[in-house]
């Protein structure tokens, strides 16, 4: 096995939630991507769902400097702090825990660590992970994002690749979110849409 | 291995439900409302008892009653596949009629259920230990008839518990009465000491029938050879199939007395008033001389008995055209050289079942005539055997069953009272005798006689009348009503009542090829041999 | 009770009204001065002989070039660096039971071209106890920093610290090192500092570090450069006073002006300032002619005196200020006048590195106030009694 690449940092975290800032700017993962980071004595998985690119300063707007630049990549030559004045970071909704071999889908009983690295899951690990689904509503009931459908959907699709029946995850999966949302078709039906590749 | 083999496939959740109405049963989302139909038996594993219980119902329920309004958009076969089963999904009504042992070590055996199981207990296709644990498992006493619905367990009935009550067998033409019926002999023959006594109206017991394929299925004299007597009323008919029976039956004018006469009013279209003549003529001749003197008037063209006995002229030409209907039966004779009845006996007291073919005479007339006037003499002596093995305390006579066709002729309301049928029926098992009663129209069965038959075993009816009959006075009779006119139009029947401890449908067991034979031959060994040899003779 | 902007209101109207009325005055002082400066070139050095003679109560401008010159900027190298530095403090709060101060100092290292890079860095550091907090002379004096001394300390460690910065890069590249403000250290101006002060801090501090500048350029290209956006200075305005005065040598304590704020024939161009002067003359980009400083301090400046140019970005002049050994060398002042045209434009008007580097120093209110808040922490976790002013209490609290 490959030795795994940290992606980014813990920078702020809570039971449900943490945010990770990346070590390179513009290398946030994909939204709905699997991510795992470190809790207390425990692996902590989790769900991306949102990311943004940002003055590192809170207050301090980015201003439009291409005018005169041929490309975009132009724009970060001729102004070299522009790199070290933004940051990348997202945000990680926590779906589960393993404190041994098992795989937990509910909160872990303390957050994940400060400053612990964060690792993009392989896909064996996310389809591990996905042999059960229990954690999909910890992402529907979630009121940190504000489109926790598109992240459900996002992870759905890509989980679905990992296993040797995508189809077939899909439906089971989709039958785990219509028992959840049994009470809100329109909102099952436009998750559902996304679904399908 | 198919599907009820493998262990626990699970079906859902009870979610609600009374002991009365039946439990609902959420489908679990794997499972398709396709997948199960109604009649299949599952078994809900309770907290403390294991119920069996019978699919009544299934139903189509959402969990929002908007999602019907605004459905998903189904036309994404993907969207429709998910919402299958979650959103909407698929209830069965269940109804729980046994609770079986839940608990290791208890050997209670199968109990009507008294409650119903708890909230969200797991509900499963009964396997087959399940349903072996409700019917039975095949053995010396217990007849493999058939397999429930989509289940390849066995379903087996307790001949000597069936036998002991009257039975009937119902469906509307062509659905397999026979073919049920002569697989229920071939049972009493292989599992009961049971005599049986068959009158064969369309001679299919004895020798080999005809199966609903078209193709000849063996009789039971083929397959009991040793056990089983065919007598004839027409030997004209054994010789033009090349057989030989045992006994010709011939009757005398001297053993039709003035009861038998009443039995055939309606078959011959006599008037009360000629029925009172023929009890006239009895009283004037003597039971055994009244149908002699009187062909015998009619043939003189005396009228001097009938205006003595102010008989009027219609009633006169009523009666004399009834008689000369009898007088087309040719096993009607004047004077039978041997009593069929004592011969009849004889064969039975040997353990002899005995099929008595009407070969030509498949008239209703005829049928009825003669079961009627054997039937009452053989009651009549086996009750005095009864009675006297009874005051001696002495070993009473083997069960005997008396199997009758178009039964409604025999026990419609009107007459049922008065018939030895009716007698039999009510009497039930007191002296020994019992019935099976083959009928197309229950309906028109007298109620009382319907309510004594012990076990009831039932194909196909679409008549309303016919169905609320059979099934009067069971519990669950709306669920069964269901079930029962979901029967597929052959080879399934819904038995029940008291040979089994709950109703059950069953695709009755195959009888007719080669293989099935092996099963459904005597027993023990010799008789084995003894049947060998006998078919040797007859495929030989 | 906060300002009553209701009573302030019919001031700011009379303010206004005031400065109308003086536009068409102002409008004629900037003709004349325009007109004034224009004259000058043909009898340049007169004019230098008698900005030399002259005994003027104005600062007066040193004429180093043609006095009327503009000029675009030239070319920038392809590959270059620029430093800049800049400070804040937290000064020694008298309410605090703990006597202590702490400078920042933002650092910013941009390097452009074919490999651009960045550093950007923030260096606080604490000052406590009285070896930090004072400046000592060897007999036993001491003055203790805090105030307007702590601003000009500010100051020697902001160019301290791009000394460090750009000395220890190792790039071949030549490097522009950018401060914020005077390269005159006018906090000693004026002021009655024991002469070991004004030594340790100007002498052993400011200038040794434009030396350590001076140094590097003998290895590769290397300048510093202070950046002043809307000067207030009026340097030249006051050359063209002498210009205009009809005496020389000029005396400003003759009989005729002594004493007076007006009506002398150098008040034709008084009350102007240099950058209204030179935005009249200089198109975007260009830069002024090279003048230097003739502030009494700047005679310990030595090879460093400082000169200046003024430089105009859209719409705005900046006065740059340079060592003479920078003004000297034509290509350092092409090199310095063309990396701030460019820091100007990249930075939205204003130098790019040094708005960085005044990011990376700022201490905002909230910091000032968990700056102090984690003092009381860390000295009560230590049993350090804590006490503060009853006032410093009062101020915190708001009584009814």
């Amino acid at each position: 096995m490959a030795v795994e690449q940290k992606i980014a940092e813990v920078i702020e975290t809570s039971n449900s939630e943490f945010l990770a800032e990346c070590y390179d700017l513009d290398s946030v993962p994909a939204l709905g991507s699997m991510v795992r980071t470190k809790g207390k004595g425990c692996q902590i998985y989790g769900i991306v769902y949102t990311s943004a690119t940002h003055s590192i300063e809170p207050g301090r707007r980015i201003a439009a400097r291409g005018k005169a630049a041929a490309s975009e990549a132009d724009v970060f030559k001729a102004n070299p702090q522009l790199a070290k004045l933004l940051c990348s970071d997202f945000k990680v909704l926590v779906v589960g825990h393993s404190p041994d071999k098992a795989i937990y889908q509910y909160l872990p009983p303390s957050p994940a660590s400060i400053y612990s690295f964060v690792y993009a899951c392989s896909p064996v690990e996310v389809k591990q992970f996905t042999q059960s689904l229990n954690f999909l509503n910890l992402i529907i009931e979630s009121r940190s994002t504000v489109a926790p459908d598109e992240v459900i959907a996002a992870f759905l699709r890509y989980a679905s690749l990992t296993h040797p029946a995508p189809e077939e995850f899909l439906v089971k999966a989709g039958k785990e979110l219509a028992w959840t949302l049994s009470n809100d078709i329109r909102r099952l039906d436009s998750i559902l849409k996304r679904l399908q590749p | 291995m198919t599907e009820n083999e493998k262990a626990n496939v699970r079906l859902g959740t009870v979610i609600y439900g009374s002991l009365t109405q039946g439990v609902h049963v959420k489908l679990d989302p794997a499972r398709s409302v396709e997948d199960v139909t109604v009649g299949r038996y599952v078994a809900i594993q309770g907290e403390k008892k294991r119920f069996f219980g019978m699919i009544t119902d299934i139903s189509l329920e959402a969990v929002d009653p908007r999602a019907m309004v605004m459905p998903p958009d189904i036309s994404d076969p993907f969207i429709a596949k998910v919402v299958c089963g979650t959103t909407t999904y698929g209830k069965l009504s269940v109804l729980p009629m046994l609770t079986i042992s839940g608990i290791a070590g208890d050997t209670e055996g199968p109990q009507p259920a008294k409650t119903v199981p708890p909230h969200f207990a797991g509900v499963e296709l009964a396997s087959q230990s399940d349903v072996e644990m409700v019917f039975g498992k095949e053995d010396k006493q217990r007849f493999y008839v058939g397999t429930p619905l989509d289940m390849e367990t066995r379903i087996c009935l307790d001949m000597e518990e069936l036998v002991k009550r009257s039975n009937g067998v119902f469906g509307k033409s062509g659905t397999g009465k026979t073919f049920l019926t002569r697989l229920l002999l071939i049972g009493m023959l292989q599992k009961s000491r049971t005599t049986s006594l068959i009158f064969d109206m369309h001679n299919e017991y004895g020798w080999e029938g005809t199966s609903e394929k078209d193709h000849k299925v063996k009789g039971l004299k083929q397959l009991f050879p040793g056990k089983v007597a065919v007598f004839s009323l027409d030997e004209k008919y054994d010789q033009r199939r090349k057989v030989k029976s045992d006994f010709v039956v011939k009757i005398g004018y001297d053993e039709i007395e003035p009861e038998d006469m009443q039995m055939l009013r309606s078959v011959l279209n006599l008037t009360d008033l000629a029925v009172q003549a023929v009890y006239e003529l009895a009283r004037h001749f003597g039971d055994d001389k009244w149908l002699q003197s009187a062909l015998d008037l009619f043939d003189s063209g005396d009228k001097e008995f009938a205006s003595n006995h102010d008989i009027a002229e219609s009633t006169w030409k009523n009666l004399l055209r009834g008689l000369r209907m009898l007088q087309r039966f040719k096993f009607l004779v004047p004077h039978a050289p041997e009593n069929t009845v004592t011969t009849i006996l004889e064969y039975i007291s040997h353990g002899k079942s005995v099929v008595l073919q009407f070969g030509g005479y498949d008239d209703i007339a005829a049928y009825v005539l003669v079961a009627n006037l054997l039937t009452r003499r053989i009651y009549d002596r086996y009750r005095e055997m009864v009675d006297i093995a009874t005051s001696a305390d002495t070993k009473k006579p083997d069960q005997l069953v008396i199997t009758i066709e178009e039964a409604h002729r025999f026990l419609s309301p009107e007459i049922s009272s008065q018939t030895i049928f009716g007698k039999i029926a009510r009497e039930m098992r007191k002296y020994n005798v019992t019935m099976l009663v083959i009928d197309q129209r229950p309906s028109g069965i007298d109620e009382e006689v319907m309510s004594q038959l012990g076990t009831k075993i039932t194909c196909l009816l679409d008549n309303e009348k016919d169905v609320d009959t059979v099934l009067t006075g069971v519990s669950g009779k709306s669920e069964l009503k269901a079930v029962l006119s979901k029967l597929e139009s052959k080879q399934q029947a819904l038995i029940f009542g008291h040979a089994l401890p709950m109703p059950v449908v069953v695709k009755v067991r195959e009888y007719g090829s080669a293989d099935s034979y092996k099963e459904l031959g005597p027993t023990s060994s010799g008789e084995k041999a003894h049947k060998t040899d006998g078919l040797d003779d007859l495929w030989g | 009770m906060t300002l009553d902007i209701t009573q302030v209101y019919s001031q700011i109207e009379a303010m206004a009204g005031d400065l109308k009325s003086h536009q068409s005055d102002y409008a004629q002082k900037l003709e004349l001065a325009l007109t004034t400066l224009k004259s000058i070139p043909p009898q340049q050095d007169r004019l230098k002989k008698k900005i030399e003679d002259a005994r003027a109560t104005w600062l007066v401008a040193g004429l180093e070039e043609d006095v009327s010159l503009h000029r675009a900027a030239a070319p920038c190298p392809d590959d270059f660096v620029v430093a800049a530095s800049d400070g804040s403090h937290i000064d020694v709060d008298r309410h605090q039971s703990t006597r202590l101060f702490l400078l920042n100092i933002g650092l910013v290292e941009l390097q452009y071209g074919s490999k651009p890079d960045a550093e950007l860095s923030s260096l606080p550091t604490l000052y406590f106890g009285d070896e930090m907090q004072a400046i000592r002379s060897r007999d036993g004096r001491q003055a203790l920093i805090e105030g307007p001394l702590l601003g000009i300390k500010r100051e020697v460690e902001e160019c301290r610290s791009l000394a460090d910065r750009v000395c220890c890069n190792e790039t071949n590249l030549p490097v522009v090192g950018l401060v914020d403000g005077s390269l005159i250290m006018w906090g000693l101006v004026g002021k009655h500092y024991d002469d070991f002060v004004i030594e340790q801090l100007l002498d052993d501090g400011l200038i040794k570090q434009f030396g350590r500048f001076y140094e590097l350029n003998r290895k590769r290209k290397a300048a510093i450069a202070s950046y002043i956006s809307f000067p207030r200075s009026t340097d030249v305005i006051n050359s063209l006073r002498l210009q205009l005065c009809p005496r020389d040598p000029v005396d400003c304590d003759n009989e005729f002006c002594k004493g007076k704020f007006e009506g002398r024939e150098c008040d034709a161009v008084g009350g102007l300032l240099d950058r209204t002067l030179f935005s009249s003359i200089l198109a975007d980009g260009e830069r002024s002619a090279v003048f230097s400083s003739r502030s009494s301090i700047i005679e310990r400046y030595g090879v460093h005196q400082v000169c200046f140019f003024y430089l105009k970005l859209d719409e705005e002049v900046a006065r740059v200020e340079v060592p003479l050994w920078v003004a000297d060398n034509k290509e350092l002042l092409d090199l310095v006048h063309a990396v701030i045209v460019g820091q100007c434009h990249k930075g939205f008007g204003y130098p790019v590195s040094l708005s960085e580097a005044h990011e990376q120093a700022v201490v905002t209110g909230a910091d000032r106030q968990q700056f102090w808040d984690l003092v009381d922490r860390v000295m009560q976790e230590g049993s350090l009694a804590v006490q503060h002013s009853l006032k410093q209490r009062s101020k915190k609290r708001k009584w009814l």
